[in-house]
């Protein structure tokens, strides 16, 4: 395993006791909380990547993972947009899928049922085009037999407002977060937000005013590729969201500032593909940390991270993974400083 | 049910310009693999290129070692890759995926059309219709140039009629596949019914879908697409189908393809 990550902070260090008689192997908690909801480890798959859970039952054993989110459900099923849909990027790649998916209630009806025990967190993304519909979708799922909690996608465009994303407006988000809030009261609800967003951490205090338990992030950033020899977009939607590792330094600073800013529980991603990548997210402060674009091109890379984190955790003499969250060490008495160059 | 296998290259032997067969052992894969299905290669180690590829699987070879051939040619970053993968690297392979061709019900002259390296869909088919004791199939190869046809001792070993194309007339009928196709579709007297199965570039499926179409010729059409996934996942690899009063539909090429019916995809 490559080793990035410094060794845990000397303080949280764990003296390791041998029970009397022959030393034992310890253990290490891999349980992590975040704010209402616990999972049983800290590697989620995200939205989007995953389908509705069972496409991965031919790769890996879901109890194997802490949780997974389903691709967002809208009120009403939805075909998405003409291809070409993605394209691969340096280290990363384009998706203009335009949210297609099944609708809440084939969801329900269909979907959720043959993941009934599967043994791990199942997520519920929630999009709209209205607040209406992400109070409607929301509503429909708050209490369904099964589901661990909500995740509400601010990415998608407010019709209503010309288009432009739910989530990079903090009135906005505070009123929708709010809504959902009222119209799901039984389940820990999960704020994604976008990071095509100046400071992202003016939308996470938003989020929190708004009754979010929990801040996910980061979405996918907007960009664009070109085809040279036909002067055209490559995607038929001409923008599309960029993911994958290409985007782990930018989310990685993001997670590390709403972390600092906010004082909600975080679950970072953003091109994470290794055990150590998930570790440096944790440091930066997130509680747990979703993998993407990871899961198309290693099907079994998440339950991988589990294995490999629980390892170095071994290895660093930490206990309980959830002991790494924040415990980044920043140059003493230096301000943060914004600027690069 | 597929599985993902680090693969290891038994053989990786060069073909003439630009195009390689690489041979891998993946015993779990050539058990169930059909004709017409596919696999998602990972070339590289790093994140350049950094998802899989995907490639057909051109033959499973008999013995029971159980291993598969690919034929592929070079193309950008990923086919470069690959190509540099020597004998003995392993080379991480998921498959079997997709749904595989419907073989052409008894009595029924199978023509296979293939453009450029669409032809490695068909050896594996070949072997499938020989081993259904099926019509033999009448082969329809178009190219660039003459050296871009490849893997044509498979076909005449097997005494597979050939009918050859090159853009420059290198060899064969100058021209496109079309040129070939299009006489055969239109003789009154074409003889026992037939099934056209094509494979090749977008511009070519779409000519040989109109023909088919135009003719009440059955016709299965092997698409490509750019595929992140290639399991059904990222909603990223579909292609247009027949509208309904909602609008467009959308289907999975990696899922619900990539063997389509002509009648079920707009190209
Ligand atoms: C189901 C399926 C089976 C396939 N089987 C084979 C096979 O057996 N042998 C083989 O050589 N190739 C096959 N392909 C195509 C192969 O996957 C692509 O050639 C490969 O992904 C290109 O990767 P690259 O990184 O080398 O090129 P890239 O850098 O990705 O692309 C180079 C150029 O090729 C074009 N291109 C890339 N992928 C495709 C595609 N799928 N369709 C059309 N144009 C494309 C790009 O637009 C670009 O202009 C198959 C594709 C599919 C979907
Ligand atoms: C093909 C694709 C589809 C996605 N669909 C959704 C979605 O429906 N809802 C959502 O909130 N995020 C969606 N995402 C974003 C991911 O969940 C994740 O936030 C993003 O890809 C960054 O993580 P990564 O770099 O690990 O992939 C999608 C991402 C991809 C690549
Ligand atoms: S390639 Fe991902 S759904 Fe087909």
């Amino acid at each position: 395993m490559r080793r990035r990550a410094d060794r845990a902070p000397r303080g949280t260090v764990p003296r390791v006791r041998a029970a009397a008689g022959r030393p034992r192997k310890r253990g290490v908690d891999l349980s992590v909380d975040l704010g209402p909801l616990r999972l049983k480890n800290p590697i989620v798959a995200a939205s989007g990547t995953f389908g509705y859970g069972t496409d991965f039952l031919p790769y890996l054993d879901l109890r194997d993972l802490g949780g997974f989110v389903t691709k967002g459900l809208s009120l009403l099923p939805r075909r998405g947009n003409a291809p070409p849909r993605t394209c691969e990027t340096p280290s990363g790649m384009l998706n203009a899928i335009g949210l297609a998916n099944v609708g809440v209630e084939a969801f329900l009806s269909e979907k959720l049922p043959a993941l009934r025990d599967c043994g791990t967190a199942i997520i519920a993304n929630v999009f709209g085009e209205t607040q209406e519909e992400y109070v409607a979708v929301a509503r429909r799922l708050n209490g369904a037999p099964g589901l661990a909690a909500l995740e509400l996608n601010l990415s998608c465009p407010n019709t209503e407002k010309g288009g432009l994303a739910f989530g990079v407006s903090p009135p906005v988000v505070r009123q929708v977060v709010a809504a959902v809030r009222r119209a799901a009261p039984d389940l820990p609800l999960i704020v994604k937000l976008t990071p095509n967003i100046t400071d992202v951490a003016v939308a996470g205090s938003a989020a929190r005013e708004g009754g979010a338990d929990v801040l996910s992030l980061v979405n996918t950033f907007l960009g664009m590729a070109i085809d040279l020899e036909t002067r055209r977009p490559v995607l038929d939607n001409v923008v599309g969201g960029l993911s994958g590792p290409a985007i782990k330094p930018l989310a990685l600073y993001m997670v590390h500032r709403v972390y600092r800013e906010v004082g909600l529980p975080v679950l970072g991603m953003g091109g994470i593909s290794c055990a150590e990548d998930a570790l440096e997210f944790m440091l930066a402060g997130s509680a747990a940390v979703q993998v993407g674009t990871l899961n198309f091109f290693d099907p079994t890379g998440s339950v991988r991270l589990v294995r490999e984190i629980e390892a170095w955790c071994r290895s660093a003499g930490v206990r309980a993974v959830r002991d790494l969250t924040g415990t980044l060490r920043l140059p003493a008495g230096r301000p943060p400083a914004p600027c690069s160059g | 049910m597929p599985s993902d296998i680090a693969a290891p290259v038994i053989r990786h032997d060069v073909l003439g310009r630009d195009h390689f067969l690489l041979t891998l052992e993946c015993p779990a894969i050539a058990r169930e693999a059909r004709a017409g299905q596919f696999v998602m290669l990972r070339a590289g180690r790093g994140f350049q290129p950094l998802l899989r590829r995907p490639m057909s699987i051109c033959r499973v070879l008999p013995g029971r070692r159980g291993r598969i051939q690919i034929l592929y040619k070079i193309v950008g970053e990923g086919t470069r890759c690959l190509s540099q993968q020597p004998v003995g690297a392993t080379v991480p392979t998921l498959g079997p995926l997709g749904n595989g061709f419907r073989l052409a019900p008894d009595g029924t002259r199978p023509i296979l059309v293939a453009g450029g390296i669409g032809i490695a869909i068909f050896p594996f088919l070949v072997e499938a219709l020989r081993a259904a004791r099926r019509a033999t199939p009448l082969l329809i190869y178009g190219a660039r140039a003459n050296r871009d046809l490849v893997a044509l001792d498979f076909f005449r070993a097997r005494d597979v009629p050939m009918r050859l194309a090159t853009e420059d007339g290198s060899r064969g009928t100058k021209g496109f596949v079309t040129r070939i196709l299009e006489p055969l579709l239109a003789r009154k007297d074409r003889g026992p019914r037939m099934e056209i199965f094509a494979c090749g570039p977008t511009p070519m499926l779409k000519a040989v879908r109109e023909r088919a179409l135009g003719a009440g010729v059955p016709c299965q059409l092997a698409l490509e697409s750019q595929m992140p996934c290639g399991i059904g996942v990222c909603l990223g690899c579909v292609v247009g189908c027949p509208p309904d009063e909602r609008g467009p539909i959308f289907r999975r090429v990696c899922a619900e393809g990539p063997v389509f019916g002509a009648e079920e995809v707009v190209l």
